[in-house]
């Protein structure tokens, strides 16, 4: 076996060029400028970017690493590296089916009947069906297994009452993946159904939740007697938890990559507006900054890690909370450094008539958020400590 | 893309931790911390290593050595730290470096083999007192081929049959330069420290005569920057094996450790806290190997991989340590337990080749100005 390899293959690199003369010709130079996302209204960057993404899918850069029986590339995992990589070089926009593409539909490949693998993924990928995940409740949030969402059988169908919350993209969504607690009595993790239902009908209501940051990138859904085909349950009926596991685990893979070439951006950012303010010559400032770039610079190591994992076949197993604790924490950190540099400027819109700090700010109270979706710094510990480490319960 | 150890540098290890587990356990180890006036420089262990070629690691084939890289070294050098092993294994390996990278042919015919075989013990010489370690730091004056000053602290000076000594020139420019053990005006004054698992001592020099180093790949400054880069990168490996070790044990003690009727393992306040210091000695790990390679390859970033590794591993090791006598409560500050082995190295080895604050400068330095 040859020694430690950081170079991509020439059919990667090959890949690369290819999406990169894309994205060139297929980004308005405008996008690119900060702020343009966040100044549009959200139906409008929503319209914007589903379009974007389903001509994407059709130039045959999505779903880089599926199999193409799904519509996919067929690629390989460093593709999808290359992938994020240059996503976030370019100044891609985000994508709006996030939670669809990464969580469901590899469930789907995994588990689904022939009707839902057939019926579910391409749409999927093209955008025409955007997916919300119906996880998290008021009162069920790290512990997810006290959901109270339920559903009775009627017929052919289901009728769900309940309501979930944190639901990226609510107003949104066509449809949306749900933990129900479909055994009436049952506790805990028995009993539960992943119901896959429609939320453009009479019995779901989505609304907005306006976060800390002002934005709204998360939002409540809920359930009055909604219906749902008993056959559009993923998995088996009472199995949603075995289910919901499955696809948490799809939480992983190469990302890290995209991560930190987008967090190492934000840091040469930071230290252009440390110069700007005259702080960047302040040594504690430039300790603070220069610690961020340490943790930085080991998500990228991690991330080359993980790649080589799954280039290997290996199964990550609990792996990946040590990959969310390392990105999110550092993340956060990097966050705080922006206002322990900048000081009292950091706070203000414009510290100068011609200075937009907003964007800046925006990050800044966004990253509060990233230690606690996805499984809270705390879970994630608890995960380490016992299944890496493992530590009595 | 394969970021991670091949099988033969996993076996590598494997062998090297097995041998010290048979031959050199911590009670060996112990055997060492309570004779702090004998040199620290056990025959058995030394002879043993050279053996298994851990101190031919980087010695070109052509002197007798096995020709791999940093990649390779840092193995060895992690095992020696999980062990707490003593010897002059690193500085004898920083001495060849330097005759491999600035010494001329005939230079390093004369003692690569030597070196490789473990006949001669090598070490380097390379800052003064309250220096910096960037060139800086050196406090040793050359005048043609006599030096005179004082480096300090130095590893195991005094079994080194060897001494690379960085020294100025009337100009200002730095060099390497041999020193034979036994030259007039060499003084070694050994320094006693608590970190009983080294020996280390000052090098007086008085108008002492000394071999230029020179006719090599590097010369000069670039020569002192290569050989302080590999110090760093081979004592961040050696930091990450104390710290991983620290953190093993800690863990396997307290899954067992029983108070208020539970494993103190179960309590989410030590958890959570060996949590992040599992993801922190992990990405030390990473930025070990990452560091190593890039010195390897000669990639752009080596700079900043070099003060990654270097600031990360010097964290990791005091942090780990430092919880592993925490954990281990009342029983871990004693003399009898071992845990000050762990903490003592880490604490002494921290700043050496640059501290982690040091090494942030020099990463603000790196991407800010």
């Amino acid at each position: 076996m040859a020694s430690v390899d950081l170079s991509y293959t020439a059919e990667e690199e090959q890949f690369r060029e290819e999406l990169r003369t894309w994205l060139a010709a297929n980004i308005p130079d405008e996008w690119t400028q900060p702020g343009f996302w966040r100044a549009l209204d959200d139906d409008e960057s929503f319209r914007l970017r589903r379009d974007w993404e389903a001509s994407k899918t059709a130039a045959g850069f999505s779903g880089i690493e599926w199999p193409t029986e799904y519509g996919g590339r067929g690629g390989t995992p460093g593709m999808k590296a290359i992938y994020d990589e240059e996503m976030v070089r370019a100044r891609a926009p985000q994508t709006v089916n996030v939670l669809g593409l990464t969580f469901l539909a590899p469930t789907i490949m995994a588990i689904g009947t022939p009707e839902q693998k057939a019926e579910i993924i391409g749409p999927m990928l093209r955008n025409e069906v955007i997916w919300c995940q119906g996880f998290s409740e008021p009162g069920a949030g790290s512990d997810l297994a006290a959901v109270a969402t339920r559903g009775v059988r009627d017929g052919d169908d289901y009728v769900v009452n309940g309501q979930k919350i944190w639901t990226t993209n609510a107003v949104h969504g066509d449809k949306i993946f749900t933990i129900v607690r479909t055994e009436p009595g049952s506790e805990r993790h028995k009993g539960l159904s992943m119901m896959l239902i429609d939320m453009d009908q009479p019995g779901v209501e989505a609304r907005p939740l306006k976060q800390m940051s002002g934005a709204s990138e998360f939002g409540e859904v809920f359930f009055t007697d909604a219906r749902v085909p008993a056959k559009d349950c993923l998995g088996e009926i009472g199995a949603g938890w075995r289910t919901a596991m499955l696809l948490l685990s799809f939480e992983r893979g190469a990302s890290g990559v995209g991560q930190y070439t987008e967090f190492r951006r934000q840091y040469d950012e930071i230290v252009a507006e440390a110069r700007r303010f005259g702080r960047s010559d302040d040594p504690v400032a430039r300790q603070r900054l220069a610690n961020c770039l340490v943790e930085l610079e080991c998500l990228r190591y991690h991330a080359m890690h993980i790649l080589t994992q799954v280039e290997q076949g290996r199964d990550l197993g609990s792996e990946s909370s040590m990959t969310k604790l390392q990105w999110s924490e550092t993340f956060q950190d990097l966050w705080e450094a922006f206002d322990d540099v900048l000081g009292p400027e950091a706070s203000l819109a414009r510290p100068r008539p011609d200075v937009d700090l907003t964007p800046f700010q925006h990050q800044a109270m966004w990253s509060r958020s990233v230690t606690i979706w996805g499984g809270s710094s705390q879970v994630q510990r608890n995960i380490v400590a016992e299944r890496v480490l493992g530590l009595p319960r | 893309m394969f970021f991670a150890l091949t099988d033969d540098q996993q076996a590598f290890a494997t062998t090297v931790r097995e041998f010290l587990a048979d031959r050199f356990d911590l009670d060996a180890v112990r055997g060492v911390v309570e004779d702090p006036h004998g040199d620290g420089h056990p025959v058995g262990l030394w002879k043993g290593l050279a053996d298994q070629g851990a101190l031919a690691v980087l010695v070109p084939e052509e002197h007798d050595g096995l020709g791999l890289g940093l990649l390779d070294a840092q193995v060895v050098a992690r095992e020696l730290g999980r062990g707490v092993a003593p010897g002059p294994w690193t500085a004898t390996v920083l001495a060849a470096e330097a005759l491999r990278l600035a010494g001329s042919p005939e230079q390093q015919a004369v003692w690569l083999p030597g070196l490789a075989a473990g006949d001669t013990i090598g070490t380097v010489a390379l800052r003064g007192e309250a220096g910096t370690w960037d060139g800086r730091g050196i406090t040793v004056d050359a005048s043609g081929e006599r030096l005179s000053g004082t480096a300090s602290p130095v590893d195991y000076p005094s079994v080194a049959g060897l001494i690379v000594v960085a020294a100025t020139d009337p100009s200002g420019s730095p060099g390497l330069f041999l020193v034979e053990s036994g030259a007039s005006g060499l003084v070694i004054r050994d320094q006693e420290t608590y970190d009983g698992t080294a020996r280390v001592g000052a090098v007086e020099l008085a108008d002492t005569p000394a071999e230029p180093l020179g006719g090599g790949t590097l010369s000069g400054a670039d020569a002192v920057a290569a050989l302080m880069a590999r110090g760093a990168v081979l004592t961040a490996a050696d930091l990450v094996g104390v710290a991983r070790e620290a953190l093993t044990r800690t863990v396997d003690y307290d899954r067992e450790r029983k108070q208020f009727g539970v494993p103190v393992g179960s309590f989410q306040a030590i958890k959570h806290t060996m949590a992040d210091l599992h993801v922190a000695v992990t990405m030390a790990e990473h930025a070990v190997l990452f560091a190593a390679h890039a010195v390897d390859t000669q990639d752009p970033g080596v700079d900043v991989a070099v003060a990654v590794a270097k600031a990360k591993a010097a964290d990791a090791a005091w942090a780990t340590t430092g919880a592993m006598i925490q954990f281990f409560g009342g029983i871990g500050f004693t003399w009898e337990h071992e845990a000050h082995f762990f903490y003592k190295r880490a604490r002494r080895r921290a700043p050496l080749f640059g501290s982690a604050d040091e090494h942030r400068a020099r990463l603000a330095a790196l991407t800010i100005d």
